[in-house]
């Protein structure tokens, strides 16, 4: 076991022989030790809350950014690498403004994934401009947002596959917290709810102690589009999950 | 001077060069949009020069079930661009997974055409037909892009012939009366017939027949009717 991964684990682009692309699969693992970012959709809208790990009582905690908005109608919660995250959400938001441009017209969730998976996808590439990544990001993303579909939420991994989730849950409580939605989830949830529930996961999965400084919550409905949710908002369903 | 002896093309074997990349192979479009339709006309004849290339020869290009594009211009270009378009509607589906809305197909037009703003595609374009809440809807343009939203329009070599026409029977511009109705279909075609009728009197490259698509919710209905032909 130990001699297969030696001989296959370092070529991003070397299949092994039973058929794995060993650092696809260890940025996966990546994402495990990220913090954790819930996403729950509804039938009134998605709710996205992430765990903000403040290691130093020196932080600036509100420079910690994992929920960002990547145009009006969709946001998106990110776990791993943050400064991989960055590149990634700039092509986000740059494949969204040029749907616009181009067609007039928001851009679908499911679209946003798609053009994000492209890139993720690239890593090895390198023999055409040089521009590309060199090993896979290592970020796993929440794309929340509404379209002509309804509310949606997309999962993808560091593999560029994205699939569709009524909740979902990444990074280092993922386990534990994808079990609690399995349990939690129903198609009837309200918003509110789902927030609560989101909160209320969180702080089963966190380390620290879940307060309205380390965690960051935001939706996106159809009357209100992506917006993040201030702290005396956050404080508010604390006190009502306590 | 040497400076002027060069640019005095008097001078024996003294050539001129000119590049036209350009020729105006006529046609009319004409498009009236109602509340719950939209038909789009144009004329099939195709012309160069005092020739007449094609006496059947339709302008209009079905996009898909509820958007019809009319074009007219240099045909080369209007071939061109209309394949380009078809190519891009087509990636549009296989990327987004659904077709595109004629007000989608709207913004994509004037952007292909502006994306060329150095070297225009020589066309007028008419885009007609529904949008997602089923309205009638139609957009005209320059060569270059410049877009408008528009409830009846005339494009191509009598478009500004019969502009003022559709003016007074479609818009009832300089009317005294109330708010103007919706224009109803029949009303529509019998206008769109006789613009045509009378672009065929007095322009030479529009005539010998006019093809009609009518856009509602149920598809794209298709019309003939014949002009004179001299």
């Amino acid at each position: 076991m130990f001699l297969t991964r030696s001989e296959y684990d370092r070529g991003v682009n070397t299949f092994s022989p039973e058929g794995r692309l060993f650092q696809v699969e260890y940025a996966i693992e990546a994402i495990k030790l990220g913090s954790t970012a819930i996403g729950i959709q509804t039938s009134e809208g998605v709710v996205l809350a992430v765990e903000k790990r403040i290691t130093s009582p020196l932080m600036e905690p509100t420079t910690i950014e994992k929920i960002v908005e990547i145009d009006k109608h969709i946001g998106c919660a990110v776990s791993g690498l943050m400064a991989d995250s960055r590149t990634m959400v700039d092509r986000a938001r740059v494949e969204a403004q040029n749907h616009w441009f181009t067609y007039d017209e928001k851009m679908s969730v499911e679209s946003v994934a798609q053009a994000v998976s492209n890139l993720a996808i690239q890593f090895g590439d390198s023999d055409d401009d040089g521009n590309a990544m060199s090993r896979p990001f290592g970020v796993a993303i929440l794309f929340a947002g509404i379209d002509e579909k309804g509310p949606q939420l997309f999962h993808m991994d560091p593999s560029g596959t994205y699939v569709q989730y009524d909740a979902k849950a990444i990074g280092s409580g993922s386990e534990g917290a994808q079990q609690s939605l399995q349990e939690a989830y129903n198609k009837s949830l309200t918003l509110k709810s789902a927030m609560k529930t989101a909160l209320t996961i969180l702080k089963q999965v966190m380390e620290e102690k879940l307060s309205s400084t380390n965690v960051e919550v935001a939706a996106v409905t159809p009357d209100q589009p992506f917006h993040m949710y201030s702290k005396e908002q956050v404080e508010e369903v604390i006190k009502e999950i306590a | 001077m040497f400076g002027q002896a060069i640019l005095n093309d008097n001078l024996p074997g003294a050539k001129q060069h000119h590049w036209s990349p350009y020729t105006d192979n006529g046609g009319t479009i004409v498009a009236v949009a109602g509340d719950d339709f939209a038909i789009i006309a144009s004329d099939t004849r195709l012309i160069q020069g005092y020739s007449i290339l094609s006496r059947e020869q339709t302008k209009l290009f079905k996009l898909s079930e509820q958007t019809v594009l009319g074009v007219s211009g240099c045909w080369c270009d209007v071939l061109t661009f209309t394949r380009t378009l078809e190519a891009r509607m087509k990636m549009y589906l296989h990327e987004h997974l659904k077709p595109m809305s004629t007000p989608a197909v709207a913004q994509l037009v004037s952007t292909m055409l502006y994306h060329k703003r150095f070297f225009p595609y020589y066309v007028s374009n008419i885009v007609a037909g529904l949008d997602q809440d089923g309205k009638g809807t139609l957009y005209s343009y320059d060569p270059v892009g410049h877009c408008e939203k528009n409830r009846y329009r005339a494009g191509g070599a009598a478009g500004a012939m019969l502009q003022p026409l559709l003016d007074n029977q479609v818009g009832l511009k300089n009317m005294k009366g109330g708010v103007l109705p919706d224009i109803t279909k029949e009303k529509a075609l019998m206008v769109i017939k006789d613009s045509f009728i009378s672009a065929a009197e007095r322009d030479t490259s529009t005539g010998d027949g006019v093809i009609i698509n009518i856009i509602t919710k149920s598809g794209v209905e298709v019309m003939h009717f014949p002009l004179r032909k001299d």
